[in-house]
């Protein structure tokens, strides 16, 4: 709770001052609300002791936790500066900006610099979020711990030693990401200002845009297309570039990754009609939006095929590496599902072989498979009910799909089945209220949240085990 | 009696070779009531003949031998791949696809595509509007409907029953072929077990038959919807299908009929040594039964907050929850936009279809779909999985009512699942990319796979699958629909045959 309050305030804070010195009308709430924040989480943090040693499962309840009160910050800040008028609006905004996906209901070129930096700094915090729980909190404290990078191996360092090493390693990666992609945006021609909004927005594959065409000049989307494509990859593997460890050929994931881009913009390529340079570029950038689901809005050429949306949900819900900042259920997982559905055709044959799964280069254990494959079930669950949830409040099949599909993998706006982008203000308030969890769940990539969500139950159920027992004490009988 | 030498040791053959009797056996009596009531006695009589010369061929010329698990499968996937080709003759020679503007191969592809989903009980049809089931004659209807019949207890299970000399193998092509986890026994050999599954779905048969006539039906239309509704098959010899007859009493028999016919038949045999019911001992069929109760509630809900009034909508609620959950896919719609037509529904209700497409019946019964053990044992899967990142050293095991199921099979139904996703986004991919929207791709992959029948959008309940999906689109559907009959692996594995021949040639050169 302490991070996060301590979290949301820095950022409230820098919000402030940055609509200070442009003498924004918010500087000032900004500022007194995001100190009080600070003070606060410094209070929790220096006066609330841990225990010694906290269970797993405490953990990963304790980082949904963290993330759900920073909406609730979040949104607590768009009420007080009036950036939106209902607080249901401030609370969809909030979660579309910390989950990173950018299914905005505000109109940016409205707001003030301060609130324009919180919208986009939100991204980033969510971002920063997704991928402390992707590569410390999930396989230290959850599954997949024989995929951590933890070995050094030729003397290189390895990226998540332990978990405190990691959180400094991936804070290495990030920033500098982020100012990479800031400066690209700026030798692409951008304002310093806009540059790093949408910088922030790409390195976490947030997908929130400060105006209609921001994207409009080709350069622009060069840079978008790269930072896309970094922002989605596996922050392993950018950390093994980065040590010169090398041997980025060998890695599977990153192959298919790559090759996820080259097929999706050939089928969209071989499914349209009338498509130049121009276009094939557009269509990289939407493939690469959807993949990394960051979900930028990109217009598609005239003659957008049938296929393409059923194409581009797949490429969402595949999503981008494991270990990056995007969402979806991530190659990883998709590698692992792949090879199952083959081990168990090879089954059918050979009933009592022993057959293992590799994966990365390591054998996968039955523990982490068998968790790959029930979160692949929580994942069609959570779209399946979502869905219904919408559709109940009024939007059609294939709309409701579609959006359900695009919360769960934080992929941003919907894109119609005509290839337009659907605007969220459109939809009833329960829809978008309905689509909120949904979010949640994926960013969290659905364990923490239903490890959270279990305990929250449990909780109950043992209060109201207690309060039944104490009755029964006081009416005479025994405990 | 002696076997005659010289005959080649193929199982497959064997088996293929009797399948193919059966069917032209089932030809030659719908050529019978075609010559009686219609004018396609002779194409008929003629596509019989063309079937019964190559199953009586390889009937005479082989004999089963031992076979290893490959061997089962790619036996059990040729059969039905050769029953479907030759079950599309009656078809062609009667030309009952033939229209103006298309060619053969389209003739062909809708043939096929008829006969696939006969055979494989969905009831995905290619007759619609531009070519009404009302013009065709007694013959070709029935021939359709014993397609289903047929189709529905398991081409294989009903040649295990003439062939006692299988003997282990006939357990292996049998738990190849049978809906759910392999098959269970009914008596110590296999081919008795066979037969009683043959007569109870036979005597199931009679009795929906029977209770059709006494609620109106005449005859002919009873012995035609029985067929359809105990193997959960979904054609109908009218073009409104069960709407035509608009009669509560004839959608109460048909419901249970689908329902008896989704039911373990296992159960069945039970509850009959025992004289009493058994099914309720059963938390498959238990958890079936809710799940069917429970749809048909919250659809009954929604229908009504959309405005449809509260006996039309339980009406409409109850009979596509069950025809759909049960995957046998009959309409009661009595036209296009009436109560029935659930794709013009609010699109809550539709996803609750959408749901019960995929997980179908109970193991061991004649329905499609990913089955609701397998549902039951995911779920119990997914709760040990969570409870186990609470407590890590725990042993949690997986229970299936009050059973403990064994770590290999939950294994195994996990894989089973992750294929069935797997074929239900690609093919969903493939089918869209070949020019059909969305939601009308999702609906007939699911459909398909699932053996259900009607899907959604353009390829409802009223409508004809060749306004919703192109000829290429209609094959990958049929394809589905064997891959869904046989559970996915049987045409897979055939499909990876060749490689995996030649893929161990090259190893040992």
């Amino acid at each position: 709770m302490s991070a996060a309050l301590l979290m949301v305030g820095a950022l409230a804070v820098c919000s402030g001052l940055i609509d200070l010195i442009e003498h924004g009308a918010d500087s000032s709430t900004l500022l007194i609300t995001g100190s009080g924040m600070g003070l606060l989480g410094a209070l929790l943090f220096g006066r609330v002791a841990g225990p010694d040693k906290a269970r797993p499962v405490d953990i990963i309840a304790a980082t949904t936790l963290a993330m759900t009160l920073g909406i609730l910050l979040v949104a607590g800040l768009y009420v007080m500066t009036g950036a939106a008028q209902r607080p249901d609006d401030a609370l969809f905004e909030a979660t579309t900006g910390i989950t990173t996906t950018a299914m905005s209901v505000i109109d940016p070129t409205g707001l003030g610099y301060g609130l324009r930096f919180l919208r986009s700094g939100s991204q980033w915090l969510g971002g920063f979020a997704a991928l402390l729980v992707g590569i410390v909190i999930l396989p230290f404290f959850g599954f997949g711990r024989e995929f951590a990078d933890r070995s050094s191996s030729g003397g290189f360092r390895p990226l998540a030693p332990d978990e405190m090493s990691a959180t400094r390693n991936i804070l290495r990666l990030y920033i500098p990401g982020t100012g990479l992609i800031w400066g690209g945006y700026m030798l692409a021609g951008m304002s310093a200002f806009d540059g790093l909004l949408l910088a922030m927005s790409t390195v976490s594959t947030g997908g929130f845009t400060n105006g209609a065409n921001e994207f409009a000049d080709p350069s622009v989307q060069w840079v978008a297309i790269v930072g896309m494509l970094l922002a989605g990859s596996s922050m392993v593997t950018l950390w093994h570039l980065v040590v010169g460890r090398g041997g980025l050929h060998r890695q599977t994931g990153l192959a298919m990754y790559l090759g996820l881009h080259v097929t999706g913009v050939l089928l969209l390529v071989l499914l349209s009609t009338g498509i130049d340079l121009a276009a094939a570029r557009r269509l990289l950038f939407v493939v690469a939006a959807s993949v990394s689901t960051t979900g930028f809005p990109m217009g598609v050429p005239v003659g957008w095929p049938a296929g393409a949306p059923v194409l581009l949900l797949l490429l969402v819900s595949i999503g981008a590496m494991s270990g990056s900042a995007g969402g979806g259920l991530q190659i990883r997982q998709h590698r692992a599902l792949m090879k199952l559905a083959l081990r168990e055709m090879a089954r059918q044959l050979h009933p009592r072989a022993v057959l293992k799964v590799r994966l990365a280069g390591r054998v996968a254990g039955e523990d982490t498979l068998r968790q790959i494959v029930v979160l692949q079930f929580l994942f069609v669950a959570v779209i399946f009910s979502t869905a219904f949830l919408v559709a109940v409040f009024g939007l059609d099949l294939a709309s409701a799909i579609s959006a359900a599909v695009h919360a769960t993998a934080t992929a941003g706006p919907v894109r119609g089945l005509d290839g337009v982008m659907v605007d969220p203000t459109e939809w009833s308030r329960s829809v978008r209220l309905a689509l909120l969890p949904a979010m949640v769940f994926g960013r969290l990539s659905i364990y923490p949240a239903v490890v959270a969500v279990a305990a929250l139950l449990n909780l109950l159920r043992d209060k109201a085990r207690v309060r039944r027992r104490y009755r029964a004490h006081r009416h005479g009988g025994s405990l | 009696m002696k076997r005659p030498a010289g005959r080649w040791e193929t199982t497959t053959g064997q088996v293929t070779g009797i399948a193919l009797l059966f069917v032209s056996a089932g030809m030659l009596g719908s050529a019978v009531i075609e010559s009686i009531g219609g004018d396609q006695g002779l194409a008929m009589t003629l596509a019989a003949l063309v079937t019964l010369v190559p199953g009586a061929a390889l009937w005479l010329s082989t004999r089963p031998g031992q076979i290893d698990r490959a061997a089962v499968f790619s036996a059990v996937a040729g059969t039905w791949l050769i029953v479907s080709v030759f079950g599309a003759l009656p078809y062609l020679f009667a030309g009952t696809f033939n229209r103006s503007g298309i060619g053969f191969p389209v003739v062909l592809a809708d043939a096929l595509f008829e006969s696939v989903s006969g055979f494989s009980c969905t009831g995905s049809t290619v007759f619609g509007s531009h070519n009404l089931i009302a013009d065709q004659g007694p013959g070709i209807l029935m021939y359709r409907q014993f397609t289903q019949w047929i189709g529905g207890m398991g081409i294989v299970v009903l040649v295990v029953t003439v062939l006692p000399a299988l003997r282990a193998s006939g357990l292996g092509l049998i738990g190849a072929e049978a809906p759910g986890e392999g098959g269970d026994r009914l008596a110590p050999r296999m081919a008795q077990t066979a037969r009683r599954f043959w007569y109870l779905y036979a005597g199931l048969t009679g009795l929906i038959a029977v209770a059709l006539i006494a609620v109106g039906m005449s005859l002919f239309d009873a012995v035609a919807h029985a067929f359809t509704t105990a193997s959960t098959g979904g054609f109908s010899t009218r073009d409104a299908s069960i709407g035509y007859w608009d009669s509560v009493a004839v959608e109460m028999v048909i419901m249970i009929g689908l329902i008896l016919g989704a039911a373990n038949f296992t159960l069945h045999s039970r509850s009959l040594v025992a004289r009493r019911p058994v099914h309720h001992h059963d938390p498959e069929f238990r958890g079936y039964i809710w799940l069917l109760t429970g749809a048909t509630l919250v659809v009954t809900i929604l229908l009504v907050d959309d405005g449809m009034g509260f006996t039309r909508s339980l009406r409409s609620a109850a009979f596509n929850v069950v025809t759909l959950g049960t995957s046998g896919g009959f309409g009661n719609a009595t036209g296009p936009g009436s109560d029935g037509d659930f794709v013009r529904w609010a699109a809550g209700p539709q996803l609750i279809l959408l749901i019960l497409l995929m997980t179908g019946g109970c193991t061991g019964s004649t329905s499609g779909g990913v089955k609701v053990m397998r549902l039951i044992i995911g779920i119990s899967h997914a709760r040990r999985t969570l409870r186990g990142i609470r407590h890590p050293r725990a042993v949690l095991p997986v229970r299936h009512g009050t059973g403990v199921m064994a770590e290999p099979m939950v294994e195994r139904i996990a894989g089973f699942m992750v294929v069935y996703g797997m074929l239900v986004v690609s093919g969903t991919l493939v089918v869209a990319a070949l020019g059909t929207d969305l939601v009308t791709a999702m609906g007939g992959v699911v459909g398909s796979l699932g053996n259900m029948g009607p899907a959604l959008n353009r390829a409802g309940p009223t409508a004809s699958f060749v306004d919703g999906f192109s000829t290429p689109a209609r094959m990958v559907l049929a394809f589905l629909m064997l891959v869904g009959r046989l559970e996915l692996f049987p045409m897979l594995l055939m499909l990876v045959a060749p490689y995996r021949t030649l893929h161990d040639r090259v190893r040992s050169r």
